[in-house]
């Protein structure tokens, strides 16, 4: 009796995943809790095991493709017997082990070349040929996966918007649209056909189709405001010096700048709950807790994943967890669970040489911190001017919630406390 | 029924015997002189001169079917040729007894029938008829070609080459025919001269003849109508229904006596003794000699008797006898004519089934050569006298036969420009079929319109509280309107069935008729749906206004012949010389398991020449009777038990009390949409429409929903542009899914709105079942939640929905594995 191995639902919000590599092939025998294939979702890589043991008769999902939480990805069952349509409509709320009875007298339907292909609906081939949109990393929410209208005018929505001049010229089919633009599109980002050939096309999808929505809603539904300033970073330099020194037994020494301001902002927050807070649907949730997400870059983009209770965590703990969920998310391993929740989030670009930036807030957060490279500043004192290192905090706040005093105070507190960060972890 | 008709116990259960008749055979004596008084020496050798000219006729035809050529004339028809040599003299001896009004309906086998019938009526219309009728006939195309063959001085001699031109250049599929090809050889008929449909369907004629008799009858028309069937045909379920229906008491019990009896049909069995190869007498039926079922049949058994067809002064002598009381209202009238084919069934016809000796031995008594000697005997002519009138039709049929087959004096019909389509309906209207006042019992403001016309005729208050029910014109009613509008206005126009009158059809659409309108327009039929359909068949032939009813849509089985292919064909067949103005009235059941609950839409609607409609509320139900009682084209018209008693709920105005169409094949929108257009047939609308309400409000998914109303003629156009604009289109109806009309809709509108479309066009019908019990009808029927189901399952998955039922397509295939 074959049965199918499903994708499982990974997470509270994940809908889908891409199949990103098998690693069984057809004909090979599996044992269940073999690695069967690895997928990704929205958030996360991660890997899938098989639920079944026999023989793999047929992989349903290529790789490339998406897949609804749930849908059949795999068959697995005695070598030679024959397939039912497992493509087609399962019923809702099967679970992970069910099984699916096989007629033994019916013969296998034909291999159907096309079971393979996209599907699309003509119309909406045709409102995506209207509105040049390259369908092949949209995927289908119609019947057997369908892309119908409504995927492409979602997928439309998501597109940056056109200036009717370059639309025009878009629609002539002779120019298409250059390298990805942020804001609307004008005629000065399109590029002749023939130019555009040299460049790459990266079609949207999994991890940057999720930023790429999430940056524009940040802008577009956020009143946003960013003040700058800048603390005293001699006794964090110093004090980073005598970790790094520290003897190895007391498992300080890995604890970093970028450690010590997260851990310096976790302190600092419980004071401001004004800041260390949510606004959705028209209200406002300060946090007692603080939840603090640290931005990460990895290959597939931006991740920001969670340090949970993060004003209660020693120094120490604090930054061996940062340390371990920024290596998960650039090896891939994140837990979509470890990507939700944060209260605030602290984006840290200093290490690439930047001195001060606008970073965009991550809704419903209120808040963003952004931590520019340090610099020398003169200081005048004593009668003299000395250079001081300093390091540079953007604040961005959403202004709807955020008034800018309350702003100014918390960078005002988290300055100080920069600037006496020995002491803060005294305490 | 009739409540002036006691049955009382004490009589019925009396001590009795029953008495029959005897039934003459072959009681016909010659007699020379008192036959040469009778007739005119002119009128003796005419018989001979038509036996002979059919006789000719059909040697010439067989010659060009077996040998590819009649005396040197060279061709091949690939036609049918069934022929009737050696029965001559029974259709030369029946027509004697016949004037022009009178009508023959015949068979496959019946080119000598139309031969004598049209050599008599030629004879006995004068000059100026005659011309007129030929001018007048297809744009005087045959009399073109006939006036260049001779410089002709006689129209009579003119008309009798027309006649064999014309019957010829029929059967060779020539536009020049009688009805351009259409028909050929087993349906060669001419209106004009009183010769009726033949019929390739054995015993087709049988209950078409009788409608045609009821023609005659209830307007008053003159002559009688014979219909020539073979004596196989006796035991084919429709001619029994027939003779019985031929023989009601009613006539003479409860229709008007000055309307003056019993429609006047004779039942004329050309008994050749074989049914193709079978022998009913011996071998295939008990009855010894076929007279003897008119026992059966009433108390004077049909005034039957067995006649020597071989002598065609005993067929007219009996023909005229019964013509007589036909006349006088004491039909039907049967007769059992015995004759004999030399001829195959057909040309492949190898005579397997008979010994050469018996062919030789009828041979050896050929009427032709004995009426010869007879004539010869009596000294009515001489052998040379004869010799010259054989030789003169020789040549007569040579020279039409070479018209006949010349592609230019005759072409073939040219279909390019869809000249067939144009003749498959006569797509034309009429108030009245006849300028008599129409008879009826009460004048129209003292019937029951007075009641109806009084009460609500929309189904909610002007603050959409609803109506009181019984205060509200319902479903029924608005059929009621539009039949009681249609009796008063077109004197033609007769409606029938079983319990139509005094019941007022088994669900009371025609309550209140009964009072309005004389028995002879408003009669209740055996239970012999073939014989309903058929004689409607035959009264809308003849020229009225037939509006007959079958009690439940699963009783359409019963008819299945007279609809498929009497009522649907015989426009296109005699090239629209015919019009048939007939509207059947079928009643789809509910709630009445699996032999009363079926809708059977779909069968008819698979048949070219009928015309389907289905209204689903009391607006449509008016508007689209009252179109095809109008029309002249046969109508399937389909109504619904769930329906009877609904008001009109979906047309604001509500029914309108004046009388008003709604115009042919346009579906109606009852609620407009974006999303999804709901294309429904019948009741169904109902359910698509609390299905669009559950859509909006769970789904915030705007659906259109659209009521078909007809099957044929449909226009798309508005299904097109819904479907194009949605992108999604889901159809439904009570009929089951397999075969359903539907999915012909589906695959146009597919191939129509390709390009436009979101998902592929889905059909939701009954289920491949047998109809289950009422308690199971949610299963069996389309439901707001299969509509649903469907929509979430082939269409748009709609998210959060939980489907009840399985719509997917791997059902879809696991069903048509098996055959469900």
């Amino acid at each position: 009796m074959a049965e199918s191995i499903i994708l499982p639902k990974l997470g509270n919000t994940v809908e889908s995943a891409i199949i990103l590599a098998w690693h069984v092939e057809i004909g090979d025998s599996i044992t269940a809790g073999d690695l069967l294939c690895e997928i990704e979702t929205d958030k996360a890589t991660l890997e899938v095991e098989s639920s079944a043991t026999g023989t793999l008769l047929a992989r349903l999902v290529d790789v490339g493709e998406e897949a609804p939480v749930l849908s059949d990805l795999a068959v697995v069952g005695e070598a030679g017997e024959p397939l039912d349509d497992w493509r087609s409509f399962q019923p809702a709320q099967k679970s992970p082990a069910n099984t699916l009875p096989v007629p033994v007298d019916s013969p296998p339907p034909p291999v159907v070349e096309s079971e393979t292909r996209q599907k699309i609906s003509p119309r909406a081939r045709n409102l995506a040929q209207r509105k040049r949109l390259d369908t092949s990393d949209v995927s289908g929410s119609g019947p057997e996966g369908r892309i119908i209208e409504r995927d492409i005018e979602a997928a439309l929505k998501n597109r940056p918007s056109v200036s009717p001049v370059a639309q025009a010229m878009l629609d002539s089919g002779d120019y298409t649209l250059g390298e990805a633009t942020p804001g609307r599109v004008k005629k000065a980002d399109l590029l002749p056909v023939a130019e555009s050939r040299a460049v790459a096309e990266i079609p949207l999808r999994g991890t940057r189709k999720t930023i790429a929505t999430r940056m524009l809603h940040s802008l577009q539904s956020t009143a946003q405001l960013t003040m700058h300033a800048n603390a005293d970073a001699t006794a964090l330099k110093a004090f980073r010096a005598r970790l790094k020194n520290s003897p190895e037994s007391l498992g300080l020494r890995g604890v970093g700048i970028n450690e010590l301001l997260l851990f310096a902002a976790a302190r600092t927050l419980p004071q401001f709950p004004n800041i260390n807070a949510l606004f959705e649907n028209d209200t406002i949730y300060q946090h007692a807790a603080v939840h603090l997400a640290q931005a990460v870059d990895t290959e597939r983009g931006l991740l920001a994943p969670v340090l949970r209770d993060a004003d209660q965590l020693p120094l120490r703990k604090l930054a061996e967890d940062a340390q371990q969920l920024a290596e998960a998310c650039r090896a891939g391993k994140i837990l979509p669970d470890q990507l939700h929740g944060g209260t605030f989030t602290v984006s840290n670009l200093g290490s690439l040489g930047i001195e001060s930036f606008t970073p965009l807030l991550n809704p419903p957060q209120v808040a963003l911190l952004g931590l520019g490279a340090m610099q020398l500043k003169p200081i005048e004192g004593e009668g003299e001017v000395a250079f001081v290192p300093h390091i540079s905090l953007s604040l961005t706040i959403n202004h709807q919630v955020v008034d800018g005093a309350p702003a100014a105070r918390f960078l005002r507190a988290l300055c100080r406390n920069i600037a006496d960060i020995d002491l803060l972890a005294l305490g | 029924m009739p409540k002036s008709l006691t049955i009382d116990p004490t009589e019925a259960r009396s001590r009795n015997v029953i008495c029959a008749p005897q039934i003459p055979v072959n009681a016909y004596q010659r007699d020379p002189i008192a036959e040469a008084a009778h007739y005119s020496r002119e009128q003796l050798l005419m018989v001979y001169h038509d036996m002979r000219l059919i006789r000719e006729f059909e040697t010439a035809l067989d010659s060009i079917k077996k040998a590819g050529a009649y005396r040197g004339i060279a061709y091949q028809h690939s036609g049918p040729a069934h022929l009737s040599i050696g029965q001559e003299a029974a259709a030369v001896g029946q027509c004697l007894a016949l004037d022009a009004c009178d009508f023959i309906l015949g068979s496959h086998r019946s080119h000598g029938e139309i031969l004598a019938k049209g050599l008599a009526a030629i004879r006995q219309l004068d000059a100026a008829h005659l011309l007129r009728t030929m001018e007048g006939y297809m744009d005087a195309a045959a009399l073109t070609v006939v006036e260049s063959l001779d410089d002709y001085t006689n129209e009579h001699s003119l008309a009798r080459d027309w006649l064999i031109y014309s019957a010829y250049a029929e059967i060779f599929a020539r536009v020049t025919g009688f009805n351009k090809g259409m028909g050929g050889s087993m349906h060669t008929f001419f209106p004009p001269f009183g010769i009726m449909p033949n019929n390739a369907i054995v015993g087709g004629s049988a209950d078409i003849a009788l409608g045609m008799a009821l023609y005659k009858r209830i307007n008053r028309k003159p002559g009688i109508v014979i219909v020539n069937i073979g004596d196989s045909s006796v035991a084919s379920g429709p001619v029994w229904e027939a003779l019985n229906f031929a023989a009601m008491d009613q006539y003479h019990t409860l229709w008007d006596a000055e309307l003056g009896g019993a429609p006047p049909i004779l039942f004329n069995f050309v008994n050749n003794f074989y049914g193709m190869g079978g022998q009913p007498q011996g071998e295939t039926l008990g009855h010894g000699m076929l007279a003897r079922v008119a026992l059966g049949v009433n108390a004077d058994a049909m005034h039957a008797e067995r006649i020597d067809g071989y002598d065609p002064l005993a067929v007219a002598d009996a023909t005229r006898r019964k013509k007589s009381l036909l006349l006088e209202g004491r039909g039907p009238a049967l007769l059992d004519v015995i004759t004999y084919r030399y001829s195959g069934h057909s040309p492949s016809d190898a005579s397997s089934y008979r010994e050469r000796d018996e062919i030789e031995l009828w041979r050896a008594q050929d009427s032709l050569r004995s009426y010869a000697d007879y004539l010869c005997q009596n000294g009515h002519a001489d052998g040379a006298q004869l010799a010259a009138i054989d030789e003169s039709i020789v040549r007569q049929i040579e020279t039409v036969i070479r018209a006949a087959i010349d592609p230019d004096l005759s072409p073939g019909l040219d279909p390019a420009g869809d000249a067939i389509g144009a003749m498959m309906f006569s797509n034309q209207t009429a108030e009245a079929l006849d300028d008599r006042e129409p008879e009826v019992l009460l004048p129209l403001d003292k019937t029951r319109l007075g009641v109806t016309a009084a009460k609500h005729r929309f189904g909610f208050d002007s603050d959409g509280a609803p109506t009181p029910r019984l205060r509200t014109l319902t479903y029924a009613e608005a059929i009621f309107e539009a039949m009681l509008h249609r009796f008063y206005a077109d004197p033609s126009m007769i409606a029938y069935g079983e319990e139509n009158r005094d019941w007022g059809g088994a669900f009371g659409a025609y309550r209140g008729l009964t009072e309005a309108i004389p028995y002879h327009r408003l009669f209740n039929s055996p239970i012999s749906e073939a014989a309903i359909v058929g004689t409607a068949v035959g009264y809308a032939l003849a020229g009225g206004r037939a509006v007959p009813e079958l009690m439940y849509c699963d009783f359409m089985g019963r008819a299945g012949d007279e609809i498929f292919n009497q009522m649907a064909k015989w426009q296109a067949m005699s090239a629209n010389a015919l019009r048939m103005p007939l509207v059947l009235r079928v009643s789809v059941g509910m709630k009445y398991g699996a032999q009363h609950s079926q809708d059977w839409s779909s069968l008819v609607a698979h048949i070219p020449g009928l015309k389907v409609y289905f209204p689903a509320t009391p607006y449509d139900a008016k508007g689209m009777l009252n179109r095809a009682l109008r029309g002249t084209d046969p109508v399937v018209f389909f109504e619904s038990q769930r329906l009877y008693s609904q008001p009109e709920t979906l047309f604001a105005g509500g029914v309108p009390v004046d009388y008003y169409e709604v115009p042919e094949g346009e579906p109606q929108i009852h609620r407009a949409g974006a999303d999804i257009s709901i294309i429904t047939i019948g009741a169904a609308l109902y359910r698509a429409l609390e299905a669009a309400e559950r859509l909006q409000n769970q789904h915030n998914l705007s659906a259109e929903v659209i009521d078909a109303r007809f099957l044929n003629p449909l226009n798309l156009q508005p299904l097109l542009e819904s479907a194009r604009k949605t992108g999604r289109a889901l159809l439904v109806s009570d009929a089951t899914e397999r075969g359903s009309f539907l999915h012909s809709l589906a695959s146009n509108l597919s191939q129509l709105a390709f390009d436009f479309l979101d998902a592929p066009v889905a059909v939701l019908g009954a289920r491949n079942w047998i109809t289950p019990p009422a308690e199971l009808d949610e299963a069996f029927f389309p439901s707001a939640a299969a509509i649903i189901d469907t929509i979430h399952q082939r269409i748009l998955p709609l998210p959060g929905h939980r489907p009840a039922t399985d719509q997917s397509t791997r059902e879809m295939l696991r069903r048509s594995r098996d055959g469900i």
